[in-house]
């Protein structure tokens, strides 16, 4: 195979804390919370959990009332998501100046239009109506985010969603960094966003014992990955987008590469639908490294799953040690969920970005409120504050879902010269 | 209410069209209103009136058709 180098040259994100990516990235290394209590007071239940929530987004403003009035929350914030990414990589968003037929969409939730068929039910069930609007299957339709971004862009390639839980966006990152690093396409956009606080989400994850407890006060430090004290997960909701361009492409029109995308790999535990299992995510750090052409000594950095419940963090713990056992060094380790929450399919793509931002800046954001580490996640270098001023050359962000689907994508920093803004 | 002023009021809302750019001789089209955007204004017509609406109904071109189909069949219902 004649391998295509794939150049990351676009990054957006729907923020937590309302403003740009670098407002982003520097809350993270401030290690400032986007954690608050939600409540939701709608009949028949409330619900209070924390929780993130984008509440500075308002999609009537940023896509328009017509467009956003065609798409459920998932796909209105997945839609700016792109639109942000597709700016900062330099494209037009209409396609007047060159063909893009072979350019595609790929594009992670694990929820789709959830709230949107929720609403449905509302209509039919508390409020007595016996139709529901005629726009309610292209709002919930799973697909709707990535069909919306191709028509927008004007992308006639491949448009697909991909639906693998905690995974979905980093397999859609991962199958989309493989278009273009076989030449299929030369530009793809790819990410993920996911809105869970639909009632029946919400409560569904909370019987499942899984989600953190807090309150008013204690919202914001309720997510303690590899903590002693750690008792569960912070769901949040989001969009996040990478544009994936082959590298000359990137180079020819002279476009600003914050990093490159140099492996992946995806492998199933086969074992138990919740538990997971250290032997699958070995094989799938050890697959992504040898994908890289990696040796497990030149890692600097692992942006971990790490979701701050119980069962879950010691396993990624094991599993990272089995694989840098015998190093010279290990690599610095965080879980940046403790600050941005778990967008669920849109998890792999905020933490790819946030990966892309460490090796760019050389800086890395901590695992936030970890004063004591538990004894079954000791044995690597957890960072608890951010390290700022670091010469970074490789990454790797792992998301490792239910259903034991596991997946791991593999980042280095960009070449000096191609990562600072032409002026 | 008249059904020109129902029409106003649902692209005013739905999709944010001035009022005085709904007069009766513009397309639905030149307004931005597609097909989807069609059905769902007579969803919203048949739940307010309480109407259901013929399958095989032929879709309205301009804001002055989709007014007289309106009036035409809040008049069979109150007939």
């Amino acid at each position: 195979m004649d391998a295509h180098r794939v150049a990351i040259t676009g990054l957006g994100l729907v923020s937590p804390f309302g403003r740009d990516l670098d407002d982003f990235f520097q809350h993270l290394l401030n290690s400032e919370s986007a954690v608050r209590l939600l409540r939701l007071d709608d009949p028949p239940r409330p619900l209070a959990i924390p929780f993130v929530v984008c509440d500075a987004f308002d999609a009537g403003r940023d896509l328009g009332k017509a467009l956003s009035g065609t798409l459920d929350r998932f796909a209105q914030l997945g839609l700016a998501a792109a639109f942000a990414a597709w700016d900062d990589a330099g494209f037009e968003r209409r396609s007047d100046n060159e063909s893009r037929d072979g350019w595609g969409v790929a594009w992670g939730s694990a929820l789709g239009g959830t709230l949107a068929y929720e609403k449905g039910y509302r209509e039919m069930w508390i409020h007595g109506r016996e139709r529901i609007s005629p726009l309610s299957v292209v709002l919930g339709m799973n697909n709707a985010a990535n069909a919306q971004i191709s028509i927008q862009l004007g992308l006639g390639g491949i448009s697909m969603s991909y639906t693998v839980a905690c995974a979905s966006s980093t397999i859609a990152i991962g199958e989309a960094f493989r278009r273009v690093r076989s030449g299929e396409a030369a530009v793809m956009v790819t990410g993920g966003s996911d809105v869970p606080q639909a009632y029946g989400v919400a409560r569904a994850w909370d019987a499942l014992r899984v989600l953190a407890a807090g309150d008013e006060t204690s919202a914001a430090t309720a997510c303690r990955p590899f903590s002693a004290d750690r008792d569960g997960l912070v769901l949040g909701e989001g969009g996040a987008a990478l544009v994936l361009e082959e590298w000359e492409h990137a180079r020819a029109r002279g476009a600003r590469i914050h990093g490159e995308l140099i492996g992946y790999a995806t492998t199933c535990d086969h074992s138990h639908l919740v538990r997971p299992h250290a032997a699958g995510q070995i094989r799938a750090l050890r697959a992504t490294l040898a994908d890289a052409s990696l040796v497990a000594d030149e890692l600097d950095y692992i942006n971990a799953h790490g979701t701050a419940t119980l069962e879950g963090d010691p396993v990624e713990v094991e599993a990272i040690r089995a694989v840098w056992n015998g190093s010279r060094h290990g690599p610095a380790v965080s879980a940046t969920k403790s600050l941005h929450g778990h967008l669920l399919g849109a998890a792999g793509a905020i933490e790819a970005i946030v990966t892309v931002l460490a090796l760019r800046e050389g800086a890395i954001p901590p695992t936030a409120h970890l004063q004591r580490v538990d004894p079954a996640c000791t044995g690597i270098d957890h960072v608890v504050e951010a390290r700022c001023g670091q010469a970074l050359r490789t990454a790797l962000s792992s998301s490792f879902a239910f259903g034991g689907s596991n997946a791991v994508l593999a980042f280095r920093a960009p070449p000096q010269s191609l990562s600072t803004e032409e002026t | 209410m008249d059904s020109l002023s129902l029409i106003r009021e649902f692209l005013q809302g739905r999709l944010g069209v001035a009022s005085e750019k709904v007069v009766p001789d513009v397309t639905l089209d030149e307004l931005g209103v597609d097909s989807l955007m069609v059905l769902e204004l007579m969803f919203e017509f048949e739940e307010r009136f309480g109407l259901a609406l013929a399958k095989d109904l032929k879709t309205p071109r301009t804001v002055g058709e989709m007014a007289s189909l309106m009036d035409r069949l809040r008049s069979e219902q109150s007939s």
